[in-house]
């Protein structure tokens, strides 16, 4: 049950990323469609991982089935990653802000 | 060009339930509690990142590094010239933050050390870290905190992290040692990297100009 | 259920983040956002993917996101202070240039920003990109390198001589190549004048007028006329649309008839 909101949620939040990617013009609103399409991809592995009535896979914690930890080991240092690439993405908007002076993609797209 | 978006995006939700739909009914597995036994810690999760699939985050800890090089190298020439103007301050932050920042760094600390027996690890340290660095950079001003924490050392010092961890991870890797102590050690050297990579990041937005 | 209710609550906060108009309003929401995520992690029982996202998808990157967008929407102006064209009242800064910059910034949809610095910084900082107008008198000077805006207020530089002894002028402003000793803002200048170490100086009619206003000279001196010139916006060099929307609305506040008003009274 959990995990099907958990996976809904995931092709809810992919969506509405791609969409904003799609149709914003301004370049910062499209990272942040890209940030919201990415935490819905994690959430996607992240809601596979749960079984029903399950306890986190620690030692110690309980009789009741474990999760699955292997999406969740994946998915771990895939978020801190995820906060790298943004840095980057936005060390790459100053810059091209400075040149251009717009960040609107249309006008970018204009004077090639 | 809306059609075609609303187009797209019908065939990727078609796509993500073929997906769901080929992992649904989800398969049993084996208690994972074997899995930790084995590698002499308690957290399962941190067995698999630090011990099954070590070769994967040893290159996940060079891509973070790589990252913040490259922040660095496209911020480089970006200085201010003028007068910096100061980050939104107010005296509640300054006051709060030299009481605040202690039992920030005691917390990452405790979240690296134990991430081998519950939740947490290196990762989640390293970035508490930085953000407890963030908050003092807030209160203090960011070019009087870069002078006092001596940042030309704290990126060698950030290099010499990775250099350890990859060092480590290649001992582990070959010789084939299953003690909790490596994971500490590992624990605590990617909390350091990546606590000294938020801070370049941190500081190199703060400090520069554009018009972003 | 607390699964379901944080799914809904998640959805519901990114539908909101994404159909901002402010970019500022969208990075909170999004904060927001992943703030709830982390919280529907734990509900999944993954204890360690909620902290990490917890500490990074609220703490480092809202603030990061913030930290690089502290100059969105911002409109910088370089001024150095002269009465009654921009200058600051106790809390309250005022003036003809500070209405005019006023309505054109609510124009544009920009937050106006003013950086008092002294008048010979004022072209660095528009080459360095730091700021993008300069305002506070700004007579034309030369070779700049700088865009002009129309002028906005005829004036004439003139030559005011209290006593025997050299001229002095403020630094960077156009008067500085007649006079012998350059000081750094105008403040300096009236007082070097009052304690007698320069027998007059070069400034605009303004300044002068502002000094008797204010009685920052002692008494009376002889006045020559040296040159008709005339205030104006000074607009950083790489700022082509800038200056173009800056000349249209000056255009249109000129038909309009509110700059001839504007001028009668704070000129008089």
């Amino acid at each position: 049950m959990e995990s099907l909101s958990g996976l809904a949620l995931a092709v809810a939040l992919a969506a509405l990323g791609l969409w904003t990617m799609v149709t914003r013009r301004n370049v910062l609103w499209k990272l942040l469609g890209l940030n919201v399409a990415s935490g819905g991809s994690i959430l996607f592995l992240v809601a596979l991982s749960h079984r029903s009535g399950a306890r986190p896979a620690i030692v110690g914690l309980g009789p009741s089935p474990a999760v699955d930890p292997l999406p969740q080991a994946l998915v771990l240092t895939a978020i801190v990653i995820h906060f790298a690439t943004l840095a980057l993405a936005l060390a790459l908007v100053i810059v091209l802000t400075e040149r251009r002076h717009t960040q609107d993609v249309k006008k970018l797209e204009e004077e090639g | 060009m809306k059609w075609i978006t609303a187009g797209v995006l019908l065939g990727l939700a078609a796509l993500l339930g073929l997906g769901i739909a080929g992992v649904w009914p989800r398969p049993e597995f084996p208690d994972p509690d074997p899995i930790a036994t084995e590698w002499d810690v308690e957290n399962a999760v941190a067995a698999i990142v630090l011990g099954v699939r070590l070769w994967d985050t040893l290159f996940e800890v060079l891509v973070y590094a790589l990252a913040m090089v490259g922040v660095r190298f496209f911020l480089s020439g970006m200085r201010w010239q003028g007068i910096l103007p100061p980050l939104a301050e107010t005296p509640l932050l300054r006051r709060s933050a030299d009481l605040l920042f202690g039992p920030i760094l005691v917390f990452a600390v405790y979240v690296a050390v134990s991430g081998h027996i519950g939740p947490g690890g290196g990762f989640p340290a390293g970035i508490i870290l930085g953000s407890g660095l963030l908050l003092l950079a807030l209160a203090k001003g960011v070019e009087h905190l870069s002078t006092e924490l001596y940042e030309p050392k704290l990126e060698g010092l950030e290099y010499v992290a990775v250099a350890a961890t990859l060092f480590l991870g290649a001992i582990v890797l070959i010789v084939g040692v299953r003690s909790s102590a490596a994971f500490v050690a590992g624990n605590l050297l990617v909390a350091l990297e990546v606590a000294i990579g938020a801070w370049v990041v941190v500081h190199r937005f703060a400090s520069a100009r554009g018009e972003v | 259920m607390t699964a379901v209710i944080l799914s809904a609550l998640a959805f519901g906060l990114a539908l909101f983040a994404l159909t901002q108009r402010r970019l500022l309003w969208g990075v909170l929401g999004v904060g927001a956002h992943s703030l709830t995520l982390a919280g529907l992690y734990l509900a999944l029982s993954a204890p360690d993917v909620a902290l990490t996202e917890a500490a990074v998808g609220f703490g480092l990157v809202t603030l990061t996101y913030l930290l690089a967008l502290r100059r969105t929407g911002k409109l910088v102006v370089a001024a150095c202070p002269l009465y009654p064209l921009l200058y600051q009242e106790g809390e309250r800064i005022t003036g003809l240039e500070w209405e005019i910059l006023e309505r054109f910034a609510r124009w544009c949809h920009r937050d106006l920003e003013i950086v008092w610095v002294p008048r010979r910084e004022i072209p660095r900082l528009l080459h360095a990109g730091e700021a993008h107008l300069g305002a506070g008198g700004f007579l034309p000077g030369p070779e700049e390198g700088v865009r002009f805006s129309r002028p906005l207020v005829p004036t004439k530089l003139v030559c005011l001589r209290l006593q025997e002894g050299p001229l002095g002028a403020v630094a960077g402003e156009p008067g500085q190549e007649l006079a012998t000793i350059a000081y750094e803002d105008a403040g300096e200048l009236a007082r070097a004048l009052l304690r007698g170490e320069i027998g007059g100086a070069v400034v605009d009619l303004l300044r002068q007028r502002e000094w008797q206003l204010h009685r920052l000279i002692s008494h009376e001196g002889s006045t020559a006329t040296l040159e008709e010139k005339g205030f104006a916006f000074a607009v950083a060099p790489d700022e082509e649309e800038l200056w173009k929307s800056l000349e249209e609305f000056l255009a249109a506040l000129e038909k309009a008839g509110v700059l001839e008003e504007l001028r009668r009274r704070y000129l008089g």
